[in-house]
């Protein structure tokens, strides 16, 4: 089936500049993982109150986290003309990752699909998207040499940011300022930021970032805001400047559990304060890396509303801790002995093309005779065996449905970088099954009849393709207490 | 809809299976030729050349027919690869049933073979077409290990009393195997052994789950009239069945993981032309696919052997030993004697053919008149499966 059939025609024009700037919708998503020590043979516990990190697991990259944080709101970009994808860490170079985010979304194909990258990508994108009505994933996923000073203080994080509207909040004034400077950077194929002495670029990003908040609050006429909330990749010039600014320190209490997210930081740090936020009150949002970006907004009368999925605070209160021993494993910087068994297969592009529904948005084909579901979608209906024509066959989405586990194994001879893996096979309700990785979960405790919830993630990496699909996570009725990973409202 | 015995009647008037071993200095080429030698040796009056078609079943050994005429130097004659997952060498004999049975030919002969140990790895690694990376990269017992929760919470079986039921399987049949100078595994093991192996999927350990190794197995069939110009003990075919399965159970919600559909189709093709009725007191003994010790659970329920839910019970109460009341896998099984893919179906008919001729020594089943051999493939929810009724009685 012809993966472009029945999508809606490309617009003819670009959509109106709106009226009044702003931000329509927006959501965060962090991982399930959270990293509070890093000691190395550690036999006594850590430090209390000590920073933590935000940690992607092994399946998953920015893209992944992007389609995370865009699922819940995306729906209400149909207007947008560009999807965004602001990051420091994309997992391919040369192929462009909002394309892969925008087929997992289905968005409208007229709408284009740019990558962003460098530490400034993420406040350019979220000008874009007030400013020029688009939609935006602001995602990173970072990671230090272990040991390094700043090992906890980085993190991994998504963010889902829609424009075209202003129910969340509505843009005042900005004002920027570009300055070259070495702060952060490295090579193409290095994983890891190389530093410049920040007390050097802590002054530099602090008198850029001054200089950039006090227009906008001049632009915006204002002597003093409700809420300053600061990001910068420089914990220095992001302590002076909340200093200076008369923050709160409610935007450092958020990146002490998160780490500093990167590209995604300035859009996790509003989101966090929009969710706080009460309709009028006023935010200037100041991020200070590679020069300065200040936006000052009013908060929008549908602000509550405007949100989708759980809040930060409340995704933050739900992660699972995560010794460093697994996370070192994860990340490639602990290379374990895996099992006997050869890399499993890389996908090739043209099965990927023609079943793109199935493989990006989990689209089976529902029997136009008995009504029952198979997957993959096929022209003959498992159930009843009826041949369907091509075109008649109707495409259901399994995505955002329940499934429940039918029988569950656990793989302990995983080529996936963990001891075993949970494998299930699960009804959805409303019709369909899946077999599926679980994820998120510890493989004990998943168990037949258990609620879950399909989660886009790599599966794995072979011959330099990165192999996307759909696992399976508790639902949030499901999930053992403390290990909440979807729903904190 | 039919699915009959064949209007010929067909016997297996000689048989050759290798040791299924790890037969590093030996290549698919050199086990085939051993296997194809015993058969063809069993018989005084009979050459090659008397054989006027061959097929050969192999999973990932080979490719086309000259996997066979090419390491046996074959002219003119025309040879078939089938491949069938796990149910290969049956298939390789079905074929040849069939075309001895039509009359085309008077003498056929199936093959099968699987040369495992040459990949440096211990499991199963069949190279399948490019496809779109959607399905899970599962591992053969990760496939198989879904039938025990399953089986568990559909008949109130606890976690103790399953485990019995697996090791009984693991250990009953590597004590068949012990008897078995052919068997990968010549050696009887302990419950706690079974149970102290290196966890693979699921409970499963190692010592659930059948061996990796290398073999070949050959038969020599004719229409039953003319069996006896050959063999004062021929073995007749009386049933067999096959189905492919549409693969719903993995495509759609239904399907519970209790059970190989597939297998109860084929078996009751197979007992309803052998006319058997009442396999759990007509069957004298049975060769079974125990790929991994929750398949021979579920078997002995969709071969009719145990009622729903009682297989475990039966299995611990000892039914299916050696000496209890219908042997399985008195050979040792895929557990025991090993399980070189393309070659297990024609293992399973050479056990079968052995006891039926009253040839298995201390592994004898007393007063053996039919056999069942039962040979899957694929996982449950999506497979193919083969049932035969052999016997001495035509």
């Amino acid at each position: 089936m012809e993966p472009d059939q029945n999508r809606v025609e490309p617009k003819e024009n670009p959509p109106p500049m709106p009226e009044q700037p702003g931000l329509d919708a927006y959501a965060a998503y962090l991982p399930a993982y959270v990293l509070a020590d890093n000691r190395l043979d550690a036999t006594d516990p850590p430090r209390r109150g000590g920073p933590a990190r935000g940690v992607a697991a092994f399946d998953e990259d920015t893209v992944t986290m992007a389609v995370e944080a865009l699922r819940p709101v995306a729906a209400a970009s149909t207007s947008g003309g560009q999807l965004l994808f602001a990051t420091t860490n994309a997992p391919y170079e040369a192929k462009t990752s909002a394309g892969v985010v925008h087929e997992a979304l289905g968005l409208d194909p007229g709408i284009g699909a740019v990558d962003l990258r460098g530490h400034r990508s993420g406040a350019t994108a979220l000008d874009l998207v007030v400013r020029a009505g688009a939609t935006a994933a602001l995602a990173d996923l970072r990671t230090t040499r272990p040991g390094a000073p700043d090992e906890l203080a980085q993190g991994d994080a998504a963010v889902g940011l829609v424009g075209g509207g202003h129910a969340a909040a509505v843009l005042l004034a900005r004002a920027g300022r570009t300055a070259e400077v070495l702060e952060r950077w490295r090579l193409p194929g290095e994983r890891h930021d190389r530093v410049w002495d920040e007390r050097f670029t802590a002054e530099v990003l602090a008198a850029a970032g001054l200089d950039a908040a006090r227009r906008a609050l001049a632009e915006a006429s204002l002597d003093a805001v409700d809420t300053v909330v600061v990001s910068s990749s420089n914990p220095r010039a992001a302590a002076a400047l909340r200093r200076a600014l008369g923050g709160d320190g409610r935007d450092a209490t958020i990146e002490r559990a998160a780490g500093f997210t990167g590209a995604a930081h300035p859009g996790l740090l509003l989101a966090a304060a929009l969710d706080e936020a009460r309709p009028g009150q006023t935010i200037l949002l100041l991020s200070a890396t590679e020069g300065a970006d200040a936006f000052v907004f009013a908060v929008g009368d549908g602000v509550r509303a405007a949100r989708g999925g759980p809040s930060v605070r409340d995704q933050l209160a739900a992660r699972q801790p995560l010794g460093y021993g697994r996370y070192l494993r994860w990340r490639g910087l602990l290379d374990v002995q895996g099992p006997a068994r050869p890399a499993a297969p890389a996908p090739a592009a043209p099965p990927m093309h023609r079943r793109a529904g199935w493989k990006y948005r989990l689209e089976g084909s529902r029997c136009g005779a008995c009504g029952a579901v198979t997957t993959p979608p096929g022209r003959v209906c498992a159930a009843c065996g009826i041949v369907g024509a091509p075109d008649a066959t109707g495409k259901v989405s399994l995505r955002e449905r329940t499934a429940r586990v039918v029988s569950v194994t656990r793989d302990h001879l995983t080529t996936m970088p963990e001891p075993e893996v949970a494998v299930v096979v699960a009804d959805v309700d409303g019709g369909g099954r899946l077999s599926a990785y679980a994820t998120d979960v510890a493989p004990a405790d998943v168990t037949v009849g258990m609620a879950m919830t399909p989660t886009f993630r790599r599966l794995w990496t072979t011959d330099a393709i990165h192999n996307y699909f759909w696992k399976l996570r508790p639902a949030p009725q499901d999930a053992p207490p403390g290990k909440d990973t979807t729903d904190g409202q | 809809m039919a699915s009959r015995r064949t209007v010929n009647d067909v016997a297996i008037v000689a048989m050759g299976c290798t040791p299924f071993r790890d037969h590093w200095h030996a290549s698919a080429d050199d086990l085939l030729v051993d296997a194809v030698r015993e058969c063809v040796g069993s018989l005084p009056a009979v050459t090659l050349d008397d054989v006027d078609a061959f097929w050969v079943g192999t999973q990932g050994s080979g490719l086309s027919g000259q996997t066979l005429a090419r390491p046996l130097r074959l002219t003119g004659k025309p040879v078939t690869r089938v491949e069938n997952y796990c149910a290969t060498g049956s298939e390789a004999f079905r074929n040849a049933a069939y075309a001895v049975a039509s009359g085309a030919y008077d003498m056929v002969m199936a093959t099968g073979v699987e040369k495992l140990k040459d990949s440096s790895y211990s499991g199963l690694s069949a190279v399948y077409p490019p496809a779109d990376g959607t399905d899970v990269d599962w591992t053969a017992p990760g496939g198989f290990s879904l039938l025990v929760p399953a089986y568990q919470r559909a008949y109130g079986v606890d976690a103790r009393g399953m485990r019995d039921a697996l090791t009984r399987v693991a250990v009953k049949n590597h004590a068949n195997g012990a008897r078995n100078e052919r068997a990968q595994f010549r050696k009887a093991v302990t419950a706690e052994t079974v149970e102290n192996s290196p966890r693979v999927a699921g409970p499963l350990g190692v010592m659930d789950c059948s061996g990796v190794s290398d073999g070949a197995a050959a038969a020599i069939l004719v229409r039953a009239e003319d069996a006896h110009r050959y063999t004062d003990r021929p073995v007749y075919l009386r049933g067999m069945g096959f189905v492919a399965g549409s693969g719903a159970g993995l495509a759609t919600d239904g399907y519970d993981f209790t059970t190989f559909p597939e297998v109860v189709a084929a078996a009751r093709q197979a007992y309803e032309q052998a006319g058997v009725t009442d396999p759990a007191t007509q069957i004298s003994l049975a060769e079974v696919h125990d790929c991994f010790t929750p398949t021979e659970v579920v078997l002995m329920e969709d071969l009719g052997f145990s009622e729903r839910g009682k297989a475990w019970r039966d299995i611990l109460d000892g039914r299916y030993d050696l000496d209890g009341a219908l042997p399985v896998n008195t050979d040792g099984g895929l557990k025991s004697f090993g399980h070189p893919i393309g070659a297990t179906g024609l293992r399973m008919m050479f056990e079968c053919f052995t006891q039926l001729r009253g040839e298995a020594g201390s592994r004898q089943v007393p007063d053996a008149r039919l056999a069942v051999a039962q040979n899957l493939g694929g996982q449950p929810g999506s497979s193919v499966a083969f049932v035969a009724v052999l016997g001495n009685e035509r």
